[in-house]
């Protein structure tokens, strides 16, 4: 039998409308997970790519905290989970009256009904009003073990602060069909807020591409800002937009914890109890100008942007290079040196990649790092070597298949980059080929035997 | 027939007051109109198991003036008991109401600024045309029975006029509510009423069940719902808690005058027993427009459990000043019926002594 119950004023109150609206537009259920001293809420979207949690302490957060969990001794925890739907029809907005006014919300009481004499149970939540009205509310909820995400910030390196006021006017700007947002940072002492999409709509619409807006933002202006110069992370700009505005109800700063793209981010806030972490999966895919030629002018931003834009190769070839690489995460054995990402870094062998992340990144830091020996290929160090690779992988020609590679999938899309296939030995010819000129060794006339 | 005066002429300052009665009752597409020496009366009812109706009473008019036609000797159509039969037609009351708006000025709401919306006492009139210079004349005639209602709107220099076709009145008997055996009767303000219907919806119910009961000698009452999501229950009583948090910013007036019960009145046939009705969700919500404008409800429940809604409304003064009217809006429901099952829902524990026995239900 689990004891909780607890007591919110009516700020708190409010302040929990404004978190389960904002929880809501992740997903339509949340979880909520009590324990002695914490009261959790969290949620995760369907396509498991954002994890938000907010953490109610139950000291400073609640008038009156009580919880005993039925079993797991100082660590125990009741956790079930609720629609949104049905939260937000109990806290409403406007619970917090600052005159008092008639049907102003004195406090609310929240019980779990979870006795066994009981017929059923129920989440009880009474809000006690003035002139003696009492609005009781009982929910059903479900019962469910509750998953967290992992984040380890001590890995995240890259972090920034700003108040969550500013991102709130920075938000205005993202067009409302756009649907990721790559945060750059440049080193001009710049950051850059970029809000585009891939997609391109087809049908009678005069625009291909939706609006793609770009918002730089100075380096002094944040609060704190230690970031990798030339580092693109892409995220939803969705899930940016109702956690900013989330943030901004609390007027607090807004803090971001990444390290690279691919691996997860984590934006957190919070003030007097109340403490909010958002993990987000990145990507670093950045995909420069479409294919078709558009005017430049609705592409390129005032702004100044790093010279790799015009380097990368079209977004068709990066998409089918996005897919293969994904493929190619997936787990059969590692080849040593043989595989390598287009960047030309030797990819952690045993990296899990996070199932939903798209793909590796195409952009690398103009820092080089550090190439591993094992390759069977010229290092690749700098800048514009890398970029005359990346535009000899980027042939667009579908009849002439330069390629001699062997595909063992039937995957008639990878026809052009057999490489990152694990069955591509052949590969490495190939690659030889298209890079240098290596002689024969041998004259034809030389060899016998062979036919 | 044509030196005969018309049935019924009747001048109204204010088209808005009319529209704000009538809207009330809005909800069906025809009304049955009812017109006699002391106003009109226009009921709709709904499958007979609710009806609605708005008494306009004379008062309300600047100038009214009724001649009730002559009996016709041995006619069908008078089967009423009076020696002055009232007239009696049927009338599109959407078209009416449309009528009533044609000027766009009826909605006192739009009119006035947000803060002052919805106030339950008569506002300053201030914000009123009649202050502002436009002259506003409403005039009903009804010639003789079968001629068109004719409505003429006129505003300054512009005169609308509107016949409205008159149908044979179709007449279906009265819900029965009887006022002389009364299981329970309330009294509270309809802002109350409106707050916890709007509440209750958030469950998505079917159903909706009222109690009623002493608690100590203090009334309660309470509404209650069930719907997927969960239920939910609104209690009102009469002790007002005291107020912990913060001192209400007070209005200077209310410091001196002794806090307003929230169930003025509240009387039970048996007061042992707690009375529990149950009536259809949708059919009550349809009753949340009235109960809006209302100043005060007098809800009532009789022997058999039929729920009678008595709103009283106050419109805003006629021209030229005077007192605001108070005219009244009556809702009737046939309650439902019992399953042997039903139980009330959780909600019954929560009667503050935990005699829920029945705590099944049909889940």
């Amino acid at each position: 039998m689990v004891v909780l119950n607890f007591t919110l004023t009516p700020e708190a109150a409010s302040k929990v409308h404004d978190l389960l609206v904002c929880l809501g537009k992740f997903s339509e259920t949340v979880a909520i997970e009590a324990r002695r001293e914490r009261f959790t809420f969290t949620a995760l979207n369907s396509s498991k790519s954002a994890y938000c949690a907010v953490t109610l302490d139950g000291k400073q957060f609640f008038r009156q905290y009580e919880c005993i969990p039925d079993a797991g001794g100082t660590d125990g925890r009741f956790s079930c989970s609720m629609y949104t739907r049905a939260l937000l029809s109990v806290f409403k907005g406007r619970l917090y009256d600052p005159l008092g006014r008639d049907g102003a919300v004195e406090r609310c009481e929240v019980s779990l009904q979870d006795q066994d004499n009981e017929a059923y149970c129920r989440f009880i939540i009474k809000m006690v009003c003035n002139q003696g009205v009492t609005k009781t509310y009982k929910l059903t909820y479900e019962a469910v073990d509750v998953m967290h995400a992992l984040f380890d910030r001590s890995v995240a390196q890259n972090r920034w602060s700003m108040h969550s006021g500013a991102t709130r006017e920075y938000i205005e700007y993202f067009g409302t069909k756009t649907e990721l947002l790559d945060i750059f940072t440049g080193e001009d002492g710049r950051c850059v807020f970029k809000s585009y999409t891939e997609k391109i709509s087809d049908g009678k619409e005069i625009l291909k591409h939706p609006l793609v807006t770009a918002v730089a933002v100075n380096t002094s202006d944040f609060e704190y800002f230690n970031v990798q110069a030339g580092l693109h992370i892409v995220i939803s700009v969705k899930d940016f937009k109702a956690i900013v505005l989330h943030a901004d109800t609390l007027k607090t700063s807004l803090k971001a914890y990444y390290s690279q793209p691919t691996r997860p981010l984590q934006f957190s806030y919070g003030c007097d109890g109340l403490v909010a972490e958002f993990t987000l999966m990145t990507s670093g895919d950045y995909t420069g100008a479409p294919p078709t030629p558009t005017p430049a002018p609705q592409q390129h931003t005032a702004t100044p942007q790093q010279s790799r834009q015009a380097s990368h190769s079209p977004s068709a070839a990066s998409e089918r290079t996005d897919m293969r690489s994904m493929r190619s995460e997936m787990p059969p054995p590692v080849q040593p040196a043989s595989r390598r990402d287009q960047n030309g870094r030797l990819r952690n062998p045993g990296s899990r990649q996070p199932s939903s992340a798209p793909s590796q990144s195409q952009t690398v830091p103009p820092q080089a790092e550090p190439e591993d020996e094992e390759s069977l290929f010229v290092p690749h160090n700098d800048t514009r070597m890398q970029e005359e690779e990346d535009a000899a992988w980027a042939p667009m020609d579908y009849d002439k298949e330069e390629t001699l590679g062997w595909d063992a999938s039937a995957d008639h899309d990878a026809a052009v980059f057999p490489t990152f296939r694990d069955s591509g030995s052949m590969s490495r010819t190939t690659t030889t080929d298209s890079n240098m000129v290596i002689e024969p060794t041998q004259r034809l006339s030389e060899i016998t035997g062979l036919w | 027939m044509p030196d005969e005066p018309p049935v019924l002429t009747a001048v109204s300052s204010s088209a808005r007051q009319l529209f704000t009665l009538l809207r009330c009752i809005a909800f069906a597409s025809k009304a049955h109109v009812q017109l006699s020496h002391e106003g009109l009366k226009f009921s709709v009812d709904e499958a007979s198991v609710m009806e609605a109706s708005a008494f306009l009473d004379k008062s309300l008019f600047t100038t009214y003036s009724f001649h009730a036609p002559p009996v016709p000797p041995p006619s069908a159509d008078s089967d009423d008991e009076e020696a002055t039969p009232p007239l009696t037609f049927h009338i599109s009351l959407a078209a009416l109401l449309e009528t009533l708006q044609i000027f766009g000025l009826t909605d006192p709401d739009a009119s006035r600024p947000p803060w002052a919306r919805d106030n339950p006492y008569p506002t300053s009139t201030a914000f009123s045309n009649n202050v502002l210079g436009m002259n506003n004349l409403c005039r009903i005639t009804y010639d003789a029975p079968g001629a068109p209602l004719s409505v003429i709107l006129t505003e300054a220099s512009i005169r609308t006029s509107c016949d409205l076709t008159t149908y044979q009145p179709e007449y279906t008997d009265e819900i029965p509510f009887d006022r002389q055996s009364l299981a329970f009767k309330t009294i509270m303000r309809g802002s109350w009423l409106h707050d916890a219907i709007l509440e209750l919806s958030s469950t998505s119910p079917e159903k909706l069940t009222m109690y009623a009961r002493m608690v100590r000698g203090k009334p309660l009452f309470a509404l209650s719902s069930t719907g997927t999501l969960g239920s939910a229950r609104v209690e009102f009583n009469n002790q007002p808690p005291k107020s912990t948090l913060r001192p209400t910013a007070a209005k200077p007036d209310e410091a001196n005058t002794p806090p307003v019960n929230l169930l003025e009145t509240f009387q039970l046939s048996d007061p042992d027993t707690v009375l529990r009705a149950s009536y259809k969700y949708s059919l009550i919500q349809k009753a949340a427009r009235a109960m809006s404008v209302a100043t005060k409800v007098s809800v009532r429940v009789d022997m058999q459990g039929v729920l009678s809604m008595q709103f009283m409304i106050e419109v805003e003064a006629a021209a030229g000043g005077g007192s605001s009217q108070v005219s009244f809006v009556d809702f009737r429901f046939v309650p439902l019926v019992d399953d042997e099952d039903e139980g009330g829902d959780e909600g019954e524990t929560l009667m503050q002594n935990g005699e829920g026995d029945d705590s099944h239900d049909a889940f």
